[in-house]
């Protein structure tokens, strides 16, 4: 059980650092798109 | 004294203040009740990952899962490992969400209209305000108790300008204020938008924190502490004497029912584009769930090296941070806790206020549909009274037991109901309203009496000796045969 606890806390924190990153990108263009769809229905 | 260093107390202050002028600036978008409930479903899939993750990770959650760490060692992190399975599963197969997004419903409540009409949405309506509100009731004090100990304020009063203020609930009531005005104008949108940039600012210090411990403490002396404290119950939940299959089964029961119902997840589904986008937010966040019990779990592992005994096991890890975490990183750790808990107040009180409206006050506006303008006015009072409800439980209610199973406990109020009703309505034909009510009254019953037979003197021995998990178990079991014993009783031909 130690070494499955060991590379499962392993696999969180690469997994955990590469979605922050990706996520943090590609979320910004959904927000743009979010809002300017917001926008264009509003007009 | 609080002892916030200049430059932490500066990092935190440019936070809120990015946060705050982001949640403000979107509300110019809102023009509609959907635009305020559900961000006019225009969101996209990372932005629902970020809102998801965000949302169910506050101080709160923080907080439990370190509790379980500190309890229970590695085994702690069991529900985390259910939690992502259940995700996985419902967002690879579509296992319910599919025909809840595709029929275009706001709420769950609405769905269930649909097959068991208007009394059964109103009934459902109110268990899954109750249930939310009493789970959410002690996120507040939990927050600022976190902020308290991470900072080493150790007085519980202090005196400005002559008068005696005191500390922790002038603390909730700051979190809170600033939380509302943000949801209050912006409503789902300013949600949505606040999650991303609390997501990103939370997981950078939640990383950063657990890599300092991994580096500072090491893994060797993780896991040394672990078997000399709770012996080999702190790898496998199955041989820990607190834990146990009935633990085990609970959470398996908890982590589905909550993945199917609870509102906070569904309302990133129902704000999706597309069922299919809804699956893809679900399972590309499957994971993060392991993160969220696991992350917190070495903090709270962490501090039974540090720290050692304590008497209260909610603080062990806040006092263990205050210990090790150096001036900058402080800082940064205080903006992602204040992130993790700003995004999930505001979207714990935006997704209960629109179940009250929705679903609560219909058959008030039966015949005569409200305006927008007076849609939007009352969403936003429900809010804000929300937030009052909030900061009033959170003084009063004395939290008995550990924190996971007291949020499991009154989340099961209505997921053991909302979930065999759900999975009936999506598909049973023969599921009726009678079923639905017994199931309602099955499932709201067993969790509250089990909640007072622990308040009362004359009955907290008995509470004890039944145990919060074989209480949880009986409310999912007992809904799902009231769903059909009530079905099948109900005569055919009878009045829906």
């Amino acid at each position: 059980m130690r070494t499955f606890w060991y590379y499962l806390t392993i696999a969180s924190v690469i997994w955990y650092s590469v979605v922050t990153l990706y996520v943090a990108f590609k979320g910004t263009f959904d927000i743009r798109e979010m809002l300017e769809n917001l926008r264009n229905r509003k007009h | 004294m609080p002892t916030l260093n200049p430059i932490d107390a500066s990092i935190v202050g440019v936070y809120l203040l990015i946060t705050m002028f982001a949640g403000l600036y979107v509300r110019k978008y809102v023009g509609k009740v959907e635009d305020f409930l559900v961000a006019g479903r225009e969101m996209n899939v990372y932005l629902g990952i970020a809102s998801l993750a965000a949302t169910e990770f506050g101080i709160v959650t923080c907080m439990y899962a370190a509790q379980n760490g500190y309890k229970f060692g590695f085994a702690g992190a069991t529900p985390g490992i259910l939690y992502a399975l259940s995700m996985l599963f419902v967002g690879m197969t579509g296992f319910v969400v599919k025909p809840l997004r595709d029929s275009g419903a706001m709420t769950i409540p609405e769905m269930i209209d649909k097959q068991f009409g208007e009394r059964i949405r109103w009934a459902s309506g109110i268990v899954i305000v109750l249930g939310g509100l009493l789970n959410m009731g002690v996120f507040l004090r939990i927050g600022g108790q976190f902020l308290l100990l991470v900072t080493g304020t150790e007085v519980s009063h202090v005196s400005i300008a002559g008068f005696d203020v005191p500390v922790l609930e002038t603390m909730m009531t700051v979190l809170l204020l600033a939380v509302a005005v943000y949801t209050i104008f912006g409503g789902m949108l300013s949600v949505l938008v606040t999650d991303f940039l609390q997501f990103v600012i939370m997981s950078a210090g939640l990383i950063a924190v657990t890599i300092l411990i991994l580096s500072t403490i090491g893994w060797d002396a993780l896991v040394s502490a672990v078997a000399t404290t709770h012996g080999e119950g702190g790898f496998n939940p199955f041989v820990n004497a607190e834990m146990g299959f009935s633990y085990v089964l609970f959470n398996a029961f908890l982590s589905l029912a909550a993945v199917l119902t609870w509102q906070t997840n569904i309302a990133r589904v129902l704000a999706a584009k597309d069922s299919k986008t809804g699956q893809q937010v679900y399972t590309r966040t499957a994971f993060f769930f392991v993160c969220r019990f696991l992350i917190p779990g070495i903090w709270g592992i962490a501090a039974i090296v540090v720290i050692g005994n304590v008497d209260n096991s909610l603080e062990a890890m806040p006092k263990m941070l205050a210990a090790i975490v150096p001036v900058g990183l402080m800082g940064i750790l205080i903006a992602a806790m204040l992130a993790a808990d700003m995004s999930t107040d505001s979207s714990y009180m935006l997704t209960w206020s629109s179940v009250i409206y929705n679903d609560i006050l219909a058959p008030f506006r039966k015949g005569k549909a409200w305006s927008e303008r007076t849609g939007l006015f009352i969403n936003r009072s429900l809010v804000a009274l929300i937030g009052i409800f909030l900061l009033f439980y959170g003084l009063w209610y004395p939290l008995e037991g550990d924190l996971w199973t007291y949020l499991g406990l009154t989340g099961t109020i209505y997921l053991a109901s909302m979930s065999s009703i759900l999975i009936a309505a999506c598909y049973w034909k023969g599921a009726n309203s009678w079923g639905a009510a017994a199931a309602i009254i099955i499932s709201a019953a067993l969790p509250v009496g089990y909640l007072v037979m622990e308040q009362l003197p004359e009955t907290k021995d008995l509470a004890k000796a039944i145990g919060p998990h074989y209480s949880g178990i009986a409310a999912y079991v007992g809904s799902g045969l009231a769903m059909v014993i009530g079905s099948a009783l109900k005569p055919k031909g009878g009045v829906k």
